[in-house]
């Protein structure tokens, strides 16, 4: 029973630790996939490869350097007790961090493509009607890339949901704080819990299943937009 | 009446790009060019979607754009409205959601939106996805809409260039009663010259970034006969005086002359309703030919007595012009033609074209 309530911290832990992040991944990648799709620079290509880095690099390493980062000796960490009055590493925040780097290119790369795909004839014919730039971006850019939105946030959600190398790291296995789902499930692995490590192991298949079906259940329309878009 | 001044150089073409004019709206103001010309350079600059341009742009004292005092007012903030080549209706939206996003975004209201769908004839399409409509009709919402977010300045870039014939002749007939009844002072930017000598009052020629000829539609049209720009041509105004639906003729007249055009020319539904109506034709210079004798027994309708004002050699063609009365015509002949009819300055001839070489694009 004591194990099942500790599992089910752990999934609202990883929840809130995944919706936070979330929000955050949208407000970030946002402004960066538009910069990076406007960008004609040669130094496009070098902050490309940094977003995407998390990709090809063991999580194990940006966890490792956001540890150091986070620590009261450097000014990262420092800053942040300075502000906060709290320990930046272990902490929910830590988390949430560390989640926004590792999760960032499954939010800025389809988001950038988008935006590359959607060109500049819709936001030009929209400022000929008297659409600022905030305005454009709400009643053509959105609209028109909702799918891509959906898709960007659903991937930075399940990604973060699937995270290990990192909060392993940085996270500290605190329950209610920042004991998440994989490190629950690696805890029951190495306590040889073997059907508790099954419930969970299964369950996370089932749920990123779902949400990715759904994903590619949207990713269905907006190929008809896009055909739309190229037509007229 | 509304005046726009340029004074501008842009730098994003291969060759220098340098228009220093001052334009007056007393009808529509037409820029001809071929594909590389500037001719969109020149429309987008004055929209404000250029911004590799340097110089001025003042509209009714209104600056719009001044390097030197570094002032550029965003294209949102101008009042100037573009209805572009491919018609750029939104596609999320439905056609009428497209006019409300002009309409929403108008602060100053002044037009009704029922009277301007109703202007355009797009009633029926209110409700309809933008890619169930054909060209034609999507360039028509486009211009409803462009007009609903009550410009000063209406800016027009090839609109038609993608339609088939009947469109395009719908379109204009659309261009010319939505400038007559909002008096809206409109740019209107074509390759084709056949469009532009039906809707354009004064004609600017850009070539190579540069402004070649300016002036009245049909002297700026006569003048690029002597280039290869267009097909050498005359472009007259006549007033529509009967229709002969026997014969399928329509009888025209200029000054105090009468010409005949084929019934064919005219849209259907139009052709009772027209008489009085003043009407732009052309005649390509190749479908002219000349008599120095009065032909008493020919097939053909048209017969004009005019004089040969100039005659100019172009290889084995010879480019006459002549008048009649004040009216100037142009015919392309042979050196042969040239040399058996013994043709000088200052002869009196016969002109003669049959009433299907004048052609139209209105009604």
């Amino acid at each position: 029973m004591t194990e099942f309530s500790d599992d089910a911290l752990a999934l609202i832990t990883t929840l809130k630790m995944a919706g936070v992040t979330t929000f955050f991944l949208m407000l970030i990648g946002t402004p960066l996939a538009w910069f990076l799709a406007k960008m004609k620079s040669r130094s496009k290509v070098f902050i490309e490869a940094l977003v995407a880095l998390p990709l090809v690099l063991p999580p194990t390493v940006l966890g490792f350097y956001l540890l150091i980062a986070f620590s009261p000796q450097h000014l990262p960490g420092q800053l942040w007790q300075e502000f906060t009055g709290q320990q930046l590493a272990f902490s929910f925040s830590a988390l949430v961090i560390g989640s926004i780097f590792y999760s960032l290119p499954f939010v800025v790369q389809p988001l950038q493509k988008a935006f590359e795909q959607l060109g500049t004839d819709y936001l030009e014919a929209a400022a000929m009607l008297k659409a600022g730039p905030i305005d454009r971006f709400f009643s053509i850019v959105f609209p028109m890339t909702k799918a891509s939105f959906i898709t960007a946030a659903s991937l930075g959600f399940a990604h973060t949901v699937g995270e290990f190398g990192v909060v392993l790291m940085i996270g500290g296995n605190i329950p209610g704080e920042t004991r998440v789902l994989s490190i629950a499930l690696f805890d029951h692995v190495e306590a040889f819990n073997y059907s508790q490590a099954h419930s969970l192991a299964f369950g996370l298949i089932i749920a990123s299943l779902l949400l990715l079906s759904a994903i590619y259940l949207l990713n269905h329309k907006p190929l008809k937009i896009n055909n739309n878009i190229e037509q007229s | 009446m509304n005046t726009l001044t340029l004074a501008i150089q842009s730098t994003n073409h291969s060759f220098p790009f340098t228009v220093n004019q001052r334009l007056s709206f007393s009808g529509i103001v037409g820029v001809f060019g071929h594909s590389g010309s500037g001719k969109t350079t020149l429309l987008r600059s004055i929209a404000g979607l250029n911004e590799k341009i340097s110089g001025s742009i003042v509209f009714n004292d209104k600056t719009l754009f001044d390097s030197h005092s570094k002032l550029n007012m965003s294209a949102e903030t101008r009042n100037i409205s573009i209805v572009f080549q491919e018609p750029r209706l939104f596609p999320h939206l439905t056609v009428e959601q497209n006019l409300d996003f002009a309409v929403k975004r108008c602060t100053n209201s002044q037009l009704n939106k029922k009277d301007i769908i109703e202007l355009t004839g797009i009633s029926s399409l209110l409700q309809k996805n933008i890619h169930k409509l054909s060209g034609g009709e999507q360039q028509k919402v486009a211009l409803a809409r462009a007009v609903l977010s009550e410009p000063s300045l209406l800016l027009l870039d090839e609109p038609l260039s993608a339609l088939d014939r009947k469109s395009k002749k719908e379109l204009i007939n659309l261009l010319k009663v939505v400038h007559k009844k909002l008096k809206l002072p409109m740019i209107y930017v074509s390759h084709s010259s056949e469009e532009l000598q039906q809707l354009a009052e004064q004609l600017i020629v850009l070539e190579q970034g540069e402004v070649r000829n300016i002036g009245n539609i049909h002297q700026i049209i006569h003048q690029l006969n002597d280039t290869q720009l267009i097909n050498q041509q005359t472009s007259l105004t006549v007033t529509v005086e009967e229709i002969n639906h026997q014969h399928g003729l329509v009888q025209l007249r200029f000054e105090n002359q009468k010409i005949y055009m084929s019934l064919e020319q005219l849209a259907v539904r139009h052709k009772k309703e027209h008489t009085q109506h003043k009407l732009r034709c052309y005649i390509f210079a190749s479908d002219i030919s000349i008599a120095t004798k009065e032909p008493t027994s020919s097939s053909i309708v048209n017969q004009l007595k005019a004089t040969i004002a100039d005659i100019k050699l172009d290889h084995s063609q010879v480019l006459v012009s002549l008048k009649c009365q004040e009216q100037e015509f142009f015919a392309s002949i042979s050196t042969y033609s040239l040399d058996k009819l013994s043709l000088s300055i200052d002869q009196d001839v016969y002109i003669q074209f049959k009433a299907s070489a004048v052609r139209t694009l209105t009604f």
